[in-house]
């Protein structure tokens, strides 16, 4: 080997290379997009079936009789349909990093679509992120578990949870959730329950620093109650109740997890929207 | 002969380890950051869609820069440029650096044709050898060594000028 080629092999191997800021993260996202087996794709064809014959039959009867649409008006589930299945999963783990994440995807209305995208980018986004922690934070362990979990799904209400767990020396969980009103077909927050002229964010968040006070002896800071937006991440109980649900170290030790407040009902029934 | 079955999480690891290389390669030769990037995308997508074409894990490298390679053509064959510089770079001027700065050897290979841009990353940044380099190319061995010996040539004169 020349002394030329030498040199240039040196200069290959010192000279920093520039690779662009975010390219990681996008070939972590065409990694995690990565689908293993096909089994996955007849189950979804069987669903666009089932839905598109139910969609044929919404579409078909209104015009056969006035007597027909009339009824079809009694039957709540046409409000909005909700079909949930895995969309893709991708699990990972090279002993330095392990990452589990299962990305839904909703469909069967305008609104469940809607949500399908909102869940990918949001889930891609946190992908994303954590890889590029991953590169800057170099050596040890770091860990993301993304899980789904239909929470509600009735004749009336839809919601989907999104769990997170990231682990570094630590663990953090935070989660997000969906919320879809099958009667009007709308996506919903926790402000679109309310009248307008309620003031449901100070009447709940006394009701959370109340029952806060109960539990400061478990790390409870009901100090760092702000307010309560509205987007704030909640869900209907079995009874009914709503519940409100706060990310890991927001307003409570790390201890205390997610922190869960069931709202009595006299306290926020009286400010529904009509 | 036997193929590899690569399970998904094997195969995503192969992938993170190669992916500054096939960064590399997709830009000499496209020499856009975006369609690199592009180009990478859908050559993992095609890789792990044609796994099991793949001999052996050992092979992993050579394997997925062919595949990423044609992805490359595939996009010059849709981007239509206009000229070769293969065609005019011993006309074209060196790209401007700072007079108080020598040129890196990236500048210098971004300034080379295009036949010769990835002959030479594959064999200064990537570290492979002729034969592999022949493979991914689809070229001769004496083919590749021409164009290695053309481009030291041009480096040479690229990385003295300054």
């Amino acid at each position: 080997m020349d002394q030329f080629d030498a040199y240039l092999r040196k200069l290959a191997d010192q000279e920093p290379f520039p690779v662009p800021e975010d390219y990681h993260g996008k070939v972590f996202a065409a990694l995690s997009a990565l689908e293993e087996t096909k089994q996955r794709r007849p189950r979804r064809r069987a669903w666009m079936g089932w839905v598109a014959a139910m969609l044929a039959l919404v579409v078909a009867l209104p015009n056969l009789s006035p007597s027909a649409a009339a009824a079809m008006g009694e039957i709540p589930v046409l409000g909005a349909i909700v079909e949930i299945f895995t969309f893709r999963s991708y699990s990972f783990d090279d002993g330095h990093s392990s990452v589990d994440v299962e990305i839904p995807g909703l469909g069967g209305s305008p609104a469940a679509e809607e949500v399908s995208q909102d869940v990918e980018y949001y889930t891609e986004q946190i992908m994303t992120q954590f890889r590029a922690d991953c590169e800057t934070l170099g050596t040890g362990y770091q860990g993301l578990t993304v899980t789904p979990q239909v929470v509600t799904d009735s004749v009336d209400w839809f919601t989907l949870r999104i769990d997170v767990v990231e682990t570094r020396a630590s663990s953090y969980e935070y989660s997000s959730f969906y919320h879809i009103d099958k009667k009007t077909g709308n996506i919903m927050t926790l402000g679109d329950l309310f009248d307008e002229e309620a003031d449901y964010q100070t009447v709940l968040a006394d009701e959370v620093r109340r029952q806060m006070e109960d539990r400061v002896d478990q790390g409870y800071f009901p100090e760092s109650l702000e307010s309560i937006e509205p987007d704030q991440n909640f869900y209907w109980d079995d009874q009914g109740g709503l519940v409100l649900v706060f990310d890991e170290y927001k307003i409570a030790a790390g201890a205390a997890g997610m922190p869960e407040f069931v709202i009595d009902r006299s306290a926020w029934e009286p400010l529904l929207k009509a | 002969m036997t193929k590899t079955h690569l399970d998904k999480d094997t195969f995503c690891a192969l992938v993170v380890r190669e992916q500054d290389t096939m960064f590399r390669a997709a830009k000499a030769i496209l020499r856009s950051d975006q369609d690199a990037e592009d180009a990478v995308q859908e050559a993992i997508c095609s890789a792990f869609a044609n796994r099991e074409q793949l001999r052996e894990t050992d092979r992993f490298r050579p394997w997925i820069l062919r595949i990423l390679t044609n992805k490359c053509y595939d996009l010059c064959r849709k981007r239509r440029p206009q000229i070769d510089l293969a065609d005019v770079e011993e006309y074209l001027p060196a790209p401007e650096t700072d007079l108080h700065e020598r040129m890196t050897l990236w500048q210098a290979v971004l300034a080379l044709g295009e036949d010769l841009r990835l002959p030479v990353t594959l064999f200064y940044y990537e570290g492979l050898s002729i034969r592999e380099i022949a493979g991914i190319l689809e070229l001769s061995e004496a083919a590749v060594k021409t164009r290695l010996s053309r481009a030291r040539g041009r480096l040479r004169e690229l990385l003295t000028e300054n």
